[in-house]
C-alpha cells in the first residue's frame, strides 16, 4: 500500500521516545486483539479432536495433549442427518441467489439504465423499506406468509429474497458505474433491452454478483430464527436451525462431539471468506458508504 | 363517429391523442417491464406485512376461528403486562452496554491499524474473521466459554480470583451477551472506519505536522473530524440495530435468568411463539415502529448528508 509512506505518524515522529513507547503499547493491544479474535476459533477446532474426558477437564487447556481423535468428526456427522440439512441450506441459497439476480438485478438495471416515469418516486418506494426496522413487522411478516399459503415451503425464502432494497442499491450503483457507450453500441446493433441486460450488463457485473453471492450465502448459512418460525417439519430445516434445535440445546451430547459438529459448520464460511476476501471487503466498503 | 364533425377534425389530432398512451408505453415499456417483478415482490413481501401489522394489531388473531376485531384490547393487554417495563429497561440497558463496550472499540482499532506498517492485511482479516462464524456456532462456543468449568473461569481460578457466573448471574448475563456480540461484530464496523481513515489525504497530516501539531492533535483535529459523519451514522445504525436485538438473548438464555435478558423484541417473539397471542405481538411491533421510526428518520437525513 502506497499510503504507508506516511500515515498520521511520520518518520520524524518515531525519533521521539514517548511516541515510540505509546506506539509500541498500541501494537501490543492490537496483538492482544488479534489473539482474542483467533483464540475462540482455534479452541473450537482443537476441542473437536480432544477426547471427551480431556475436553471436560478443568481448567481446560488450549492444545489437545493426548492423541487427536479424528473419529469425532465421523460421530458428529452421523449424530444428526447433516447432509439433509446441508442440502436444504444450499437449496435456499441457490433459490435466493436466482431471485436476487433476476428480480433485483432487473429492477436495478431498470432504475439505472432505462427510461422510467417518476423515477424518484419509484426509487423512494423501494428505498423507504430500508428505513423500516424489520423486527417491527416480524410477526405480520409471518402472518402474511401464512395468508399467502407459503409457510413450510421454500418459496417463503425464495420469493422474499428478491425484496432486498440494500442489494438493489448495491446493484444500481454498480450499473451506474458502467459505461453507457457499451449499451448504446448494443442498441445501435439492434439488441433489445433484454439482450442488453443479459449479454452486456450481467457479464460485466460478475464482481458485484460475486459479492452478493457471498452475502446471500452467509445469510442462508447463518439464519436460524426465521426458518424456525416458517418451517414446521424437521426435514425442511436449514443447517443453522437444525443446529440450534438439536445441538445448541442438546443435553445428552458429548462435548467433544458437539465441538466437532460446530467445527464442520464453521469451516465452510471461513474458507469462503478467506478465498473471496476481496469481494467481501469491497462489498463492506460499498455498504459502509451507502449505509 | 355519429356526427360528421368528427370527420372534419384533422385526422392527425385524433391519431395524436390516441398515440399518447402508446407512445408513453413505447417509451417506458422496457423500464416498467424490468421493474414489475421487483415491484410485485416488494409489495407482497415488504409493504403488505408493514401495513398488515397496523391492521392485525386491532384484531385477535386466531388460526382456527378466524380473526375478530377487538379494538384497542391488544394495546391494553401489552401495556398492562408487568414484563413490558422490565423489557424496555433491559433493551435500553442492552443498547447502552453495546455503545459503551462496542462503539469506541472499532474506531480505536481502525486508527491503530491504519498506522500499522506491517501485517496490516493479517490483522484486518483476523479482526473480521469472527464475523463469518455462524451465529449458532457463536452461541454454542461462547456458552462453553462462559461455563463455570469453561476456559474463562479456568483462568480466573488459576490466578486465584473468584469464579463468575457469567450467564446465570442476572447482573452479568446481559454484559456477557454484549461482550460475545462485540467479539463477533466489531470487525465489520472497524473495516468501514478503516476505509474512511485511509481515504484521508496524507498531505493534511504533512501540513499540520509542519505547523507543529503533535500526534494527538493530528488525530483530534484531522482524523476524527474527517470521519465525523460516518461516526454519527454508525451510532444511529447501532442504536436502531441494538434496539431490535433478541436473537442471542433467545438462543443463549431464552430471556432468563429471571427475565434479565428479556428485551422488547424478545417479548414480541415470546408473545407470538409461547404465549400464542399474535395480536398483542403485532401491537407491540406497532409501538416499536412508532419509536424507532423517529430514529429512522434521523438516519435517513444523515444518510443523505453522508452521501
Amino acid at each position: 500500500m502506497k499510503s504507508h509512506e506516511r500515515g498520521i505518524l511520520s518518520r520524524y515522529d518515531f525519533n521521539r521516545l514517548n511516541v515510540k513507547l505509546i506506539y509500541g503499547f498500541m501494537v501490543l493491544i492490537t496483538v492482544v486483539m488479534v489473539i482474542t479474535m483467533l483464540y475462540p476459533i482455534f479452541s473450537t477446532l482443537f476441542n473437536a479432536v480432544k477426547s471427551n474426558q480431556e475436553v471436560n477437564s478443568f481448567p481446560p487447556h488450549f492444545l489437545p495433549q493426548g492423541s487427536w481423535h479424528w473419529e469425532n468428526f465421523t460421530k458428529g456427522w452421523n449424530y444428526i442427518p447433516l447432509p439433509t440439512f446441508l442440502k436444504n441450506t444450499l437449496l435456499i441459497f441457490v433459490g435466493n441467489m436466482v431471485a436476487t439476480v433476476v428480480v433485483t438485478g432487473m429492477a436495478a438495471y431498470s432504475l439505472s439504465r432505462l427510461r422510467l416515469p417518476k423515477k424518484q418516486l419509484i426509487s423512494f418506494f423501494f428505498m423507504m423499506t430500508l428505513f423500516i426496522p424489520p423486527t417491527t413487522y416480524l410477526i405480520p411478516n409471518f402472518l402474511n406468509l401464512q395468508d399467502l399459503g407459503l409457510l413450510n415451503s421454500y418459496w417463503a425464502f425464495w420469493l422474499p429474497a428478491g425484496a432486498n432494497a440494500y442489494y438493489l442499491l448495491l446493484l444500481k450503483s454498480f450499473f451506474d458505474s458502467l459505461h453507457s457507450e457499451l449499451f448504446e453500441a448494443g442498441r445501435i446493433d439492434g439488441a433489445s433491452e433484454l439482450r442488453c441486460f443479459l449479454q452486456i450488463a450481467i457479464p460485466l457485473s460478475i464482481p458485484i454478483f460475486s459479492t452478493l453471492a457471498i452475502f446471500v450465502f452467509s445469510t442462508a448459512w447463518n439464519e436460524w430464527f426465521w426458518p424456525s418460525m416458517v418451517m414446521h417439519s424437521d426435514k425442511m430445516y436449514p443447517l443453522a436451525t437444525a443446529i440450534y434445535k438439536y445441538i445448541v440445546n442438546a443435553r445428552m451430547l458429548d462435548l467433544n462431539i458437539r465441538f466437532s459438529i460446530l467445527t464442520m459448520i464453521m469451516l465452510p464460511p471461513i474458507v469462503v471468506f478467506l478465498l473471496f476476501q476481496r469481494f467481501i471487503i469491497g462489498g463492506l466498503h460499498l455498504g459502509g458508504v451507502k449505509g | 363517429m355519429q356526427n360528421s364533425t368528427l370527420q372534419v377534425q384533422p385526422p392527425s389530432e385524433v391519431k395524436k391523442s390516441d398515440s399518447g398512451l402508446t407512445r408513453w408505453l413505447r417509451k417506458y415499456f422496457w423500464g416498467i417491464a424490468f421493474l414489475l417483478p421487483a415491484a410485485v415482490i416488494f409489495i407482497l413481501f415488504l409493504w403488505m406485512p408493514i401495513i398488515k401489522g397496523f391492521f392485525y394489531s386491532f384484531y385477535q388473531v386466531d388460526f382456527v376461528k378466524g380473526n375478530t376485531y377487538v379494538g384497542l384490547d391488544n394495546y391494553k393487554a401489552a401495556l398492562e403486562d408487568p414484563v413490558l417495563l422490565k423489557a424496555i429497561g433491559n433493551t435500553l440497558y442492552y443498547v447502552f452496554l453495546g455503545l459503551l463496550i462496542g462503539f469506541v472499540v472499532p474506531i480505536f482499532f481502525a486508527i491503530m491499524i491504519s498506522e500499522l506498517r506491517k501485517f496490516q492485511g493479517f490483522v484486518r482479516v483476523s479482526a473480521y474473521l469472527p464475523n463469518v462464524i455462524p451465529l449458532v456456532v457463536l452461541y454454542s462456543v461462547w456458552r462453553w466459554f462462559y461455563d463455570s468449568v469453561g476456559p474463562i473461569n479456568g483462568t480466573l481460578t488459576q490466578v486465584g480470583a473468584e469464579k463468575v457466573n457469567f450467564l446465570t448471574d442476572p447482573s452479568w448475563s446481559m454484559i456477557s451477551l454484549v461482550l460475545m456480540e462485540t467479539w463477533q461484530q466489531f470487525g465489520a464496523a472497524m473495516l468501514i472506519y478503516l476505509a474512511a481513515v485511509l481515504s484521508i489525504p496524507r498531505d493534511w497530516y504533512e501540513a499540520s505536522e509542519i505547523d507543529g501539531a503533535g500526534v494527538w492533535q493530528r488525530i483530534w483535529h484531522i482524523t476524527l473530524p474527517s470521519i465525523r459523519n460516518l461516526i454519527v451514522l454508525m451510532f444511529i445504525l447501532q442504536l436502531i440495530a441494538a434496539s431490535q436485538g433478541f436473537q442471542s438473548q433467545l438462543a443463549v438464555l431464552d430471556g432468563g435468568p429471571n427475565n434479565a435478558t428479556m428485551t422488547y423484541a424478545l417479548l414480541i417473539v415470546k408473545y407470538a411463539t409461547t404465549r400464542l397471542n399474535l395480536g398483542v405481538a403485532t401491537a407491540l411491533g406497532v409501538m416499536m415502529f412508532l419509536v424507532l421510526g423517529l430514529l429512522s428518520l434521523v438516519q435517513y437525513r444523515l444518510n443523505k448528508e453522508v452521501n
